[in-house]
């Protein structure tokens, strides 16, 4: 099945700024600058379609013929965040929806919906329904049902836009197309025109061509892909779609008869939504980890709150809990939300939860603590509860990484708490120090203002940088750390970038080695 | 009230109340009042730490550094304010996941500190506030003032820092008069302990001398 959008859609719904409603009998059009620079109509409205502009006419010669007309620049960019927004809320009708490209204002969607018409009533009660639904929202759309992408992407372009949207069996498929013109078989536009020439002009012209002798009459690969493109729509060869996004294996889905516009309404029916999803995970042994909650909303918008877990699970109420926490407020409902859709992005099968066994007071408490950290980051955010990681290096800054909690639990730690800081400067703060050259221990240092004498030091504790590093300011120089306590008692731990004689010869370009604060030590 | 020196030969309090308050008088004990709240965890216990901390926090004062810390894994929250910093520490302590949540949290309100007291209570956790002055109400169980001592040196090298050594004075309490202690890191263990017991210096002739809080950073 495949939706024709008109790009018109922005004409009525101006970014910027406010204006009041466009009058349907003003002449209306979007201009875009073509290849020479020079401002040709994008698209247009009704009222200056009847008044015989085209697309593609120049701006100038579109003002000649019809002074009143009006323009905006077009935006394309905008009008591909548009279609992308209205194909996730076309999921409501099919887990599988593709966006479909095609040049010159034809762009549309294509919503597989093999084995979903019985859930509407029948394909073309489904028809009947997204064209309300979308003409509700604001956007006049075509439609059209039938067992090929291309066979449905012609008969929603060519067909009468007034009357049924047309639903085509295998049956009469052939007969169908036939009297449509060639140039709804999606081809570029030399082959239109040659196709033309030859006097191909509707594609019943094209059934009795022989298919060797048809593909070899045109220039170039234009008829390899006219006949590729008539097996596509007759469904003689495949066509592969692909969706904006994958589908979710398991969704549960509620529309309601009313929009709903409050905030109390979904979170009554959440509960139900859930129970359903943690049903169909439980007859297939799968938990989710991570569980998207769509509002699909009366303007043609979507919007959508996700949650993640840190191990599978399919409980209810875990989820309510953690909606709640992420904000049910963040969605943003508009005018109302008519469907729900909770879909399981993220599965994984159970099985293996219950292999440790040999504390049931241990196996609690680690539950007790992901529950914690899936409420935490609900709330806050994954990038917000962290935990440490060694990681691969003897820089200190580099030694360890605090990484999201919800990855999995922590990997014990080596820890050397006697000779490393408690609390680390990163990245180090400049300090100005007073010590014996080449290596000596700091003897006065001034850090954020304040001089500070030294009492007690220890070290050098020497760093090399990372070899592996390119020899450049990331890898920097050697660093010597020192422990040293102050007068009044605090410890901290020093380091002296650069080293005296190997690294520095004192040269003019050369950076003097330079004295760094990079941590307290309790 | 001032400790006087015959009121404390009284046992330094081992075990934690549920909610307790840390605080640094000035920012170089900062470290040390971090160290002395990380030892109020039972030391039985391997329920992971919580700290949360606000980012102005982590800038002034520098982030935890894994490798310097004691323990299971922390778990660390970075709050942007003090609102996010008392929630974490409330679920924290609530569900009974962690032995300990440290927060900086140390202009709470009396009702908001005894929320947390509660929560700790039904998780059978610690809660440690970080705090830089004790002037306000909390219904902290003992509020300790917290400040570094110069070290001993080392065993073997005098002339470097040897374990740390900080003092802890219990300011306020509900269980027992207030005193003053000194405690130390244990190279091995890496906890703090009373640093006394072996000295064989009383714990009632530190208390009020060491360290008073007119010093300069």
């Amino acid at each position: 099945m495949s939706v024709r959008r008109r790009s018109l859609e922005r004409a009525r719904r101006p970014a910027s700024p406010p204006e009041p409603a466009l009058d349907p009998r003003q002449p209306f059009a979007l201009t875009l600058k073509n290849s020479r620079g020079a401002l040709v109509l994008h698209a247009l409205n009704p009222a200056a379609r009847t008044a015989g502009l085209r697309r593609g006419q120049s701006q100038a010669d579109a003002r000649a013929m019809l002074p009143q007309l009006l323009c905006q620049p077009a935006d394309p960019a905008a009008d591909a965040r548009a279609l992308q927004a209205l194909a996730a809320w076309a999921e409501r009708w099919s887990p599988s929806v593709s966006l479909d490209p095609s040049p010159d204002g034809l762009e549309g969607l294509f919503l597989d919906v093999t084995g979903a018409g019985h859930l509407f009533g029948g394909e073309a009660a489904l028809l009947k329904q997204i064209r309300d639904q979308l003409a509700e929202a604001g956007i006049s759309a075509r439609a059209a049902a039938a067992p090929t992408p291309g066979a449905a992407w012609a008969l929603a372009r060519w067909s009468d836009p007034e009357g049924h949207a047309p639903v085509v069996g295998q049956a009469r498929l052939r007969e169908r197309l036939a009297e449509l013109p060639v140039e709804a078989l999606r081809l570029d536009a030399t082959t239109r025109a040659q196709a033309r020439r030859f006097g191909l002009k509707r594609i019943g012209d094209l059934y009795p061509m022989p298919r060797a002798g048809l593909a070899r009459r045109f220039r170039g690969a234009g008829g390899v892909e006219l006949v590729r493109r008539l097996d596509q729509a007759l469904g003689h060869e495949g066509e592969a779609l692909t969706p904006v996004r994958p589908p979710a294996r398991y969704r549960a889905w509620q529309a309601f008869a009313e929009p709903l516009g409050d905030l109390a309404g979904i979170e009554a029916r959440l509960p139900d939504l859930a129970a359903d999803l943690a049903q169909a995970l439980e007859k297939d042994g799968q938990g989710a980890r991570g569980l998207t909650l769509t509002g699909f909303r009366t303007d043609g918008r979507t919007t959508a709150l996700s949650i993640r877990t840190g191990r599978p699970g399919r409980e209810p109420a875990v989820w309510l809990r953690l909606f709640r926490e992420a904000g049910l407020g963040r969605l943003d409902l508009g005018f109302g939300v008519d469907a729900l859709m909770l879909a399981a992005e993220t599965v994984e099968p159970m099985a293996a939860r219950q292999v440790a066994i040999e504390g049931e007071a241990a196996a609690r408490q680690a539950e007790d603590l992901a529950d914690l950290v899936d409420r935490l980051s609900a709330r806050l955010g994954e990038d917000r509860v962290l935990t440490p990681e060694a990681m691969d290096s003897w820089t200190p800054e580099r030694a360890e990484r605090w990484r999201p909690a919800l990855a999995g639990p922590a990997a014990p730690f080596e820890a050397e708490p006697g000779r490393r800081p408690i609390l680390l400067f990163d990245p180090p703060e400049p300090v100005e120090a007073i010590a014996e050259l080449p290596d000596g221990a700091p003897a006065r240092f001034t850090w954020r203002r304040l001089s500070r004498r030294v009492i007690r030091a220890d070290g050098p504790e020497r760093l090399s940088p990372e070899w592996w590093r390119p020899a450049d300011r990331l890898r920097g120089r050697t660093r010597d750390y020192y422990r040293v306590e102050d007068e009044a008692g605090g410890r901290y731990w020093l380091f002296r970038e650069g080293l005296y004689g190997r690294e520095y010869g004192g040269g003019e370009d050369e950076r003097a080695p330079s004295w760094w604060m990079h941590g307290v030590l309790p | 009230m001032t400790p006087s020196s015959f009121a404390s030969p009284e046992r330094f309090p081992e075990a934690a109340a549920p909610l307790e308050e840390a605080c640094a008088p000035l920012p170089r004990d900062m470290g040390a009042a971090v160290a002395f709240a990380l030892s109020r965890r039972p030391a039985a216990d391997e329920r992971p730490v919580l700290l949360a901390l606000p980012r102005s926090w982590v800038g002034e004062y520098g982030r935890p550094y894994a490798p310097g810390l004691t323990g299971p894994a922390p778990l660390l929250v970075r709050a942007s304010t003090t609102a996010e910093v008392l929630w974490a520490l409330e679920q924290g302590l609530r569900s009974g996941a962690v032995s300990l949540a440290l927060g900086a949290a140390g202009d709470a309100t009396l009702a908001q500190s005894r929320r947390l007291e509660f929560a700790a209570r039904h998780g059978g956790a610690v809660g440690v506030t970080l705090s830089r002055r004790l002037d306000g109400l909390s219904a902290a169980r003992r509020r300790w003032r917290v400040s570094v001592l110069a070290s001993r040196g080392d065993a073997w090298d005098r002339r470097a820092p040897g374990p740390a050594r900080l003092q802890a004075e219990l300011a306020r309490s509900r269980y027992e008069r207030p005193g003053a202690w000194i405690l130390e890191q244990d190279d091995e263990t890496h906890r703090l302990r009373l640093a006394d017991r072996l000295a064989g210096v009383r714990p009632a002739a530190i208390a009020g001398t060491g360290a008073p809080s007119g010093l300069a950073a």
